[in-house]
């Protein structure tokens, strides 16, 4: 069962759309774990649209006029009917298939569609005997967005933050010294905290983690760190 | 164990009785099957000037006028051909709608941004997938507690929710708008939150 969830800042910026990308891909992977923070983002907006329509309405000059509102009318039905919207109808939404043999680790939406032609395609940097990471580009901020799969029974050296790290767990479980975390968990580490997660014994694990910064090393963390640092410099390639 | 909990206290909510009538709703069902412009030109006509409102607001100084008009055109054209998906036991259409100008205004703001769009912002904001007809009629209890309680809040609470929501600013741009502690903007969201019912656990 998920008991670890993002917090009140994480879900308000997320539903106000205020939140960068990288954090919020890992909301949104959370969500489609959990129906608690889905139903509380589902308030939050509901309490942006009534902020909304609590708004001083904002009239055109145009709108003024009765006729010249029924002008503005007409040149929005002008530009749907003669398809200039970039866009198409939605039909009636389909079911959406969550494990399908396209997707049969069961991942989120949001993941299945950053690793489009799947998780193996994605360019993974391996690190030491259980790591591995796939660098996720996804903007310019300075967040660093990966998927680490880490071998069942593996153990990731002991690593101390400088920024926030996020990390949802997708597959599989994994324990430190403040407890165990299962599929769907939202867990976040601030600077200056010092962890040494480990992959429990039964099963492999895959995790996405949003980085704010990238990770100081204070043991032989570095040794590893230092090929994925080379990794991404050199552009991601080979 | 959830779900009975669920059932439950769905069970003594009285469907029916329990929300009032969306009046909107109607109106998107008739574009939804019919295609129905007067019914699209009632929404357009109440609509449009709160969009606009709101997209003035939350665009920022990196938008003008002519681009907020132009994003608002787009979340009408979009409330047009999504109205299918419209879900009246989910939601209102009043938070329809704000989804919709909420992830149109993400994604001007990511285009200008020209960021690889890899991603759509519609695969991170995406309708909320529950086919629990029950937790949704909870949902749309909760509407009308958070309509109620908004009513109440002391201003320096409501004026935190406004820029965050409608101005669009994170809790740390509010807080160092307002020169703020973070910690202080947090608690203030939380004790607006907790008086609209919306009991975020951490
Ligand atoms: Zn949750």
């Amino acid at each position: 069962m998920v008991s670890f969830h993002p917090d009140a800042k994480f879900l308000t910026d997320f539903a106000a759309g205020n939140l960068p990308l990288s954090e919020a891909i890992c909301v949104a992977a959370h969500l489609e774990f959990c129906s608690k923070c889905r139903s509380h983002v589902q308030q939050l907006s509901d309490l942006g649209a009534q902020l909304m329509v609590r708004l001083e309405p904002q009239l055109t000059a145009a709108d003024a006029a009765d006729s010249d509102e029924r002008q503005g009318f007409e040149q929005l039905m002008q530009r749907i009917d003669a398809g200039d919207t970039g866009m198409t109808v939605t039909p009636a939404p389909a079911e959406p298939a969550r494990v399908s043999s396209a997707n049969p680790l069961g991942l989120p939406r949001v993941v299945q569609k950053l690793a489009a032609d799947g998780v193996q395609s994605l360019k993974w940097g391996q690190f030491g005997k259980s790591l591995r990471i796939a660098p996720i580009r996804i903007d310019k901020s300075s967040r660093e967005t990966a998927l680490y799969d880490i071998k069942a029974g593996g153990r990731m050296p002991e690593h101390e933050h400088r920024g926030e790290e996020i990390t949802v767990l997708l597959k599989g479980s994994f324990s430190d010294a403040e407890g165990k975390y299962v599929k769907g968990d939202f867990v976040v580490r601030h600077a200056g905290e010092r962890h040494q997660p480990t992959a429990t014994l039964d099963t492999d694990c895959i995790c996405l983690v949003s980085l704010e910064q990238p990770v100081k090393p204070s043991s032989f963390w570095y040794r590893l760190m230092e090929p994925f640092v080379q990794y991404r410099l050199s552009g991601l390639g080979n | 164990m959830d779900k009975k909990d669920d059932m439950e206290t769905a069970a003594s909510v009285h469907p029916g009785r329990s929300s009032t009538p969306d009046p909107w709703a109607d109106n998107v069902r008739r574009v939804a099957a019919n295609r129905d412009r007067a019914a699209f030109q009632e929404l357009y006509k109440h609509f449009t000037p709160m969009i606009r409102a709101f997209l003035l607001k939350s665009m920022g100084a990196g938008a003008n006028r002519s681009e907020a008009e132009e994003i608002t055109q787009e979340v009408l054209i979009k409330v047009w051909n999504k109205a299918a998906s419209f879900n009246s036991s989910k939601a209102s259409v009043n938070t329809w709608i704000f989804t919709i100008a909420r992830n149109t205004r993400i994604d001007f703001i990511r285009r200008n941004e020209r960021n690889e769009r890899k991603i759509d912002i519609e695969d991170i904001w995406h309708e909320p997938e529950s086919p629990e007809p029950l937790v949704d009629l909870q949902q749309r209890r909760a509407e009308q507690v958070i309509k109620q309680a908004m009513a109440t809040l002391p201003d320096e609470q409501l004026q935190v929710l406004y820029k965050a929501f409608m101005e669009g600013k994170s809790h740390n741009e509010v807080a160092e708008e307002l020169s703020l502690p973070l910690g202080t903007v947090k608690s203030r969201i939380r004790l607006a939150l907790n008086k609209m019912q919306i009991l975020i656990d951490r």
